[in-house]
């Protein structure tokens, strides 16, 4: 049997008596885009955070090829190939775009700076500091701090935030593009339903915590629940 | 898990922290060195040599903190304690006659930085304000450490720094006659920025820039950062340690003095004047200190004063302090300021 790229058992996440995970499990084929949708608060981000390694889960494991990686650190996930990118843009404001994607790609299995740095259309802006370039070129390098090095699996959370429209959906096909030529798995975090609907080849929701509904495009778009709980009319 | 962190790739080190070719930097720096052989032909004054020569001593200590806060950010109020640690364990020596005197200067060196990187793995991890008050505590308890054991340290009153005929095969002559030991202090500042300025340029000196801006986002691209952090303090000590044997050298005595407050202070207030953003910086600021309290020293005991308005002048309008504004008409980048 193929192991799943990446997988979450019985997720769980305690604050005190709260659980803003209850159970959560989700497999992630090699390959595949899924898009992780729910309203706020739903646990989409603290899903994100137990499976990069930024605090464990209170219960359940995360797998990665196969391989239980509960208890590995953030550092040591990354090098194994799981990388993920932040809601707000997370980048080295006093560094030069290449530094920091050079610096990146050092720890990882394959230096492709100027691969990624070319994909992402960074190439020109590769001697400037990062403070000095614009917000929507600092959420590219954000993105190419996360997939330098062709990681297997990439988290991504909320990559099109405070972009515009046409911005979200370029970052959308570009993202679709190269997680097809690259072979990279990635578990999409966003608000914007043109971009999860855009790339996504499976779709999961979660609400309260827990797995709402899990499917295709057409199949979460007809889910009354979903439509109920988060959906509304956005997609009418 | 393969281990991919020891993997290196041919070309990456040079596209981390590129600038200009080494030899040129290396020639630039030499050429600099040797600038300083002509002082003592220039200058007669043996008062002004030896005014010279300290502030070169503390140049290199004031050099130390900027790097600190330069690589990660943090301010040590207390890095007197390097300093000081270094001239006692060379005086120290000289009174029990433990080692040899130059297996003490290497102590002298590597005994700060061992302590600071040991200290480092516990104290960088804390926010910026206990790591600055944590340092000051260290060097005050060391201070009043020695001024209070009397029958080791002889208090107030100081003890000499014995030191052989000869050190490293130099007649010791050589490290207290002003016109020589300011040739020696100026080639070790040269030196000193120098390494550093290499260190700053390497993979290491970007990793830790990197943490200094983004710990989170460091550790989320693959890096530890306690063990980068600690290190850099290790190197700030053991630059301060090394100013601190220079001094023991030179003025083969040792007070309390040299672990007091207001001379980690001083040194601070030098890397700030100076600018901390650039390597050399400190070094400029500490030019900048002696020539204000030579120069206003004479009219009036209230210096301190002056060189405190001159800080208020240089934070508020010279962030970057006076390295920055040499920058900005150079036309240069202010990289990786803090």
């Amino acid at each position: 049997m193929t192991a799943f790229a990446l997988e979450g058992v019985g997720l769980t996440r305690r604050y005190g008596g709260f659980a803003a995970l209850d159970g959560v499990s989700l497999e992630l084929e090699p390959g595949e885009i899924r898009g992780l949708i729910g309203p706020n608060g739903a646990g989409k981000s603290t899903l994100m955070d137990v499976l990069c390694g930024r605090g464990g889960p209170t219960a359940g494991r995360v797998m990665f090829k196969g391989r239980d990686i509960s208890r590995l650190s953030a550092q040591a996930r990354r090098r194994a190939g799981l990388a993920r990118s932040f809601q707000k843009t997370n980048i080295f404001p006093a560094l030069t775009v290449r530094e920091q994607v050079a610096l990146a790609a050092r720890m990882a299995e394959t230096d492709n700076t100027d691969e990624v740095l070319d994909a992402l259309g960074l190439s020109e802006l590769a001697d400037r500091r990062a403070a000095d370039i614009a917000y929507g070129d600092q959420r590219r390098l954000d993105l190419a701090l996360a997939l330098v090095g062709r990681p297997s699996v990439l988290l991504l959370d909320e990559p099109a935030a405070g972009l515009s429209i046409k911005e979200s959906i370029v970052l959308a096909l570009l993202l679709k593009e190269l997680a097809s030529s690259w072979n990279v798995t990635v578990l999409l975090v966003e608000h914007d339903m043109d971009v999860i609907f855009t790339v996504s080849d499976r779709i999961t929701v979660l609400n309260l915590g827990r797995v709402l509904a899990e499917g295709t495009r057409e199949e979460i778009r007809g889910n009354p629940e979903v439509v109920r709980a988060y959906l509304g009319s956005s997609i009418e | 898990m393969s281990d991919a962190v020891t993997q290196r790739k041919p070309g990456v080190a040079a596209a981390v922290g590129a600038g200009p070719r080494v030899p040129t930097f290396v020639v630039a720096a030499a050429v600099l060195a040797a600038a300083g052989f002509a002082v003592p032909w220039l200058i007669d004054s043996q008062l002004a040599l030896t005014l010279m020569t300290q502030a070169v001593i503390y140049a290199i200590l004031a050099t130390a903190i900027g790097f600190m806060i330069r690589q990660n950010g943090l301010t040590s109020f207390g890095h007197a304690a390097f300093f000081g640690m270094a001239v006692y364990l060379m005086a120290l020596n000289g009174k029990f006659d433990a080692v040899p005197a130059e297996l003490a200067v290497l102590a002298a060196i590597a005994v700060p930085a061992a302590f600071a990187f040991l200290a480092g793995l516990i104290i960088v991890r804390l926010p910026a304000l206990s790591f600055s008050m944590l340092t000051l505590a260290v060097a005050q308890s060391l201070h009043e450490l020695m001024l209070r054991w009397r029958e080791l340290a002889n208090g107030d009153d100081g003890m000499p720094v014995r030191l052989p005929s000869t050190l490293f095969g130099v007649d010791i002559e050589l490290f207290q006659a002003p016109s020589t030991m300011f040739v020696v202090c100026w080639v070790v500042l040269v030196a000193v920025i120098a390494l550093l300025t290499l260190v700053a340029r390497s993979h290491f000196g970007v990793l830790t820039v990197a943490i200094r801006e983004n710990e989170e986002r460091t550790r989320y691209v693959g890096y530890h950062t306690l063990v980068p952090r600690a290190l850099v303090f290790a190197l700030s000590a053991a630059v301060g340690g090394l100013a601190g044997v220079l001094f023991a050298l030179y003025n083969a005595f040792a007070t309390p003095g040299a672990l007091h407050w207001s001379l980690s202070g001083e040194a601070l207030i030098m890397a700030v004047i100076g600018g901390p953003h650039a390597i050399w910086g400190p070094a400029l600021g500490a030019v900048v200190f002696f020539v204000v309290k030579d120069a206003v020293g004479d009219l009036t005991e209230h210096w301190p004063a002056i060189i405190g308005a001159t800080l208020i002048v240089v934070t508020v309008l010279l962030p970057q302090g006076v390295s920055g504004l040499l920058a900005r008409f150079t036309g240069r980048r202010a990289a990786s300021k803090p």
